[in-house]
């Protein structure tokens, strides 16, 4: 339970203690995927990282929440192509992300909505920086070569583009909607 | 702004807002004349251009009274000052860069640096990769540096605008090497070969490759598909022309070319990634790219390690991780929980 202490106070709940790892199989695919993270690791360099930019001015206060926490919503926000807001959700209603987020048990308090709030995950996200990403990805892949999993003898590169936001209307996709329009009217 | 400014900035708001509402008039005008008719003139669009480019030359002396206004405002305090100041400038850089941009479009020159299509984030470029048939897109071009068996993704790399996808190698190399020397204990580990598509096909790159050891058989020189089975002669020919016949071994370069003959692999790890939300990035600027990218690398390289773990692999895939002397998941293991 030392993992619950360093989230929301709200978190302890008064009912009966659930096991997690007893409500998601070993098969189950959110947990399979959580467990190939070297999470110590990651959580370790990310801890670090944060300490050394932004230094605590005090320790007074509300614990923040688990950066293990944090991270692996963020993680399960991608992997489950879901938004910041439906993956906290997921964390208060779905015992496979309780799994996953590194959650050994709970206690249940029905009258509790969220377990984190969406804005405590934005406020995360905007403490980690390139230098640190280039480092977790290394911490992943290093993992995956001790393990024996993977080799980097031969590798290929390449590239893919990725539109940034909402597109902007522009002559060209103007100019392309048109053609298309006009096109499409003209099939009997 | 003007607003802070209370006691001489009416007047200067007044302006502005003139200034506005006459810029939305030419623009309004702009869309009038288009409407309807299937198509977008350029001629229209560089008169517009030049419209708007007359209209607007009138920001420059307002952001000057305001700057002026902004200093001798005794309400504001000095961090508010400050704060205005900075998004002034910012905003001042941005109509500069567009503003030269537009003037260059509007005589008919050609552009030094890649177009601006985002007035807040100059690292945005337009990207025209991978589709022949329709409009730019704008956004980043990720690089990745994947092993072909499985998919695993040793390294991103995230650069600013739309530079030449031979930059973005040494870069990524540099990357795998760092993982690599962070690995404690196994077998020594190197990067024997590299693949990748025609846009590496540089003499320069391929040099530098080989002085680090490494094969470039798997970047193609012409459209022609690479040998998938070598033989003795290319073989010797390959380590000759590379000058690494001491580093690598024949068995090595087969290993090459197979993997460079599988090249299109790397189509589905990049469609794995899309999939995740790579496609659209919703996070703000360069350094919000580069953590939702990242974010995404990462979670696809969890769901392939538990594809290897479960042997979930194509049959080329298992050949090559043989080949590899790659360890194979055993299907009798008890798996414990790691949290």
């Amino acid at each position: 339970m030392r993992l619950l202490r360093h989230l929301q106070h709200w978190l302890t709940g008064r009912g009966s203690r659930l096991q997690v790892a007893d409500f998601v199989p070993a098969t189950h695919p959110i947990r399979q995927w959580a467990e190939t993270f070297p999470w110590a690791a990651l959580v370790a360099a990310i801890e670090r990282s944060v300490a050394q930019r932004f230094p605590h001015p005090t320790n007074r206060g509300r614990p923040g929440v688990s950066t293990r926490v944090l991270l692996a919503l963020e993680l399960l926000k991608q992997e489950l192509s879901c938004s910041d807001e439906q993956s906290c959700s997921r964390l208060r209603t779905d015992l496979a992300v309780m799994y996953a987020c590194g959650i050994g048990e709970i206690q249940v308090d029905r009258s509790q909505e969220h377990f984190v709030l969406p804005e405590v995950l934005a406020q995360f996200r905007s403490r980690l920086d390139d230098a640190l990403m280039e480092e977790l990805l290394a911490i992943q892949a290093e993992a995956a070569m001790e393990a024996g999993l993977v080799s980097p003898a031969h590798l290929v590169v390449d590239t893919f583009p990725s539109e940034q936001g909402s597109q902007r209307v522009t002559d060209a996709a103007t100019l392309y909607k048109a053609q298309k329009k006009s096109s499409g009217s003209s099939r009997p | 702004m003007t607003v802070q400014c209370t006691t001489k900035g009416t007047a200067l708001q007044a302006q502005a807002h003139q200034l506005q509402h006459d810029l939305q008039k030419i623009m309004r005008r702009f869309g009038r004349q288009c409407r309807g008719m299937g198509n977008v003139f350029v001629t229209l669009v560089r008169q517009t251009e030049t419209q708007l480019l007359e209209v607007g030359h009138q920001v420059l002396p307002l952001a000057r009274i305001a700057r002026e206004r902004l200093a001798s405002a005794p309400q504001l305090a000095e961090a508010q000052r400050k704060r205005l100041d900075t998004q002034l400038t910012a905003a001042l850089e941005a109509h500069h860069r567009i503003e030269t941009q537009s003037r260059r479009l509007t005589q008919g020159k050609a552009l030094t640096h890649c177009k601006i299509v985002n007035a807040y984030d100059p690292t945005i470029a337009p990207i025209c990769k991978g589709k022949s048939n329709c409009p730019a897109q704008f956004g980043r071009k990720p690089g990745i540096i994947a092993e072909p068996a499985s998919g695993f993704i040793f390294a991103l790399h995230l650069p600013m605008g739309n530079p030449g996808d031979a930059s973005y190698v040494v870069p990524l190399v540099d990357k795998v090497q760092q993982a690599i020397t962070r690995v404690a204990t196994g077998p020594t580990r190197a990067i024997h070969s590299l693949a990748g598509d025609l846009a590496l096909n540089d003499t320069a790159l391929r040099e530098a490759l080989h002085k680090r050891g490494i094969l470039t058989v798997g970047i193609p020189q012409t459209v022609e598909p690479l040998l998938p089975v070598p033989t003795q002669e290319d073989v010797l020919q390959i380590l000759n022309g590379a000058s690494l016949n001491r580093k690598r071994t024949p068995y090595q370069v087969h290993l090459a070319c197979a993997c460079g003959y599988s090249r299109p692999v790397v189509e589905s790890i990049i469609a794995s990634l899309l999939c995740r939300g790579a496609a659209h990035i919703t996070y703000k600027g360069h350094r919000g790219a580069i953590v939702q990218t990242s974010m995404a690398v990462m979670a696809h390289n969890a769901a392939t390690l538990v594809r290897i773990q479960d042997n979930h692999l194509s049959k080329r895939a298992q050949k090559l991780r043989r080949l590899l002397c790659l360890k194979r998941y055993k299907v009798n293991q008890f798996n414990v929980s790691k949290n």
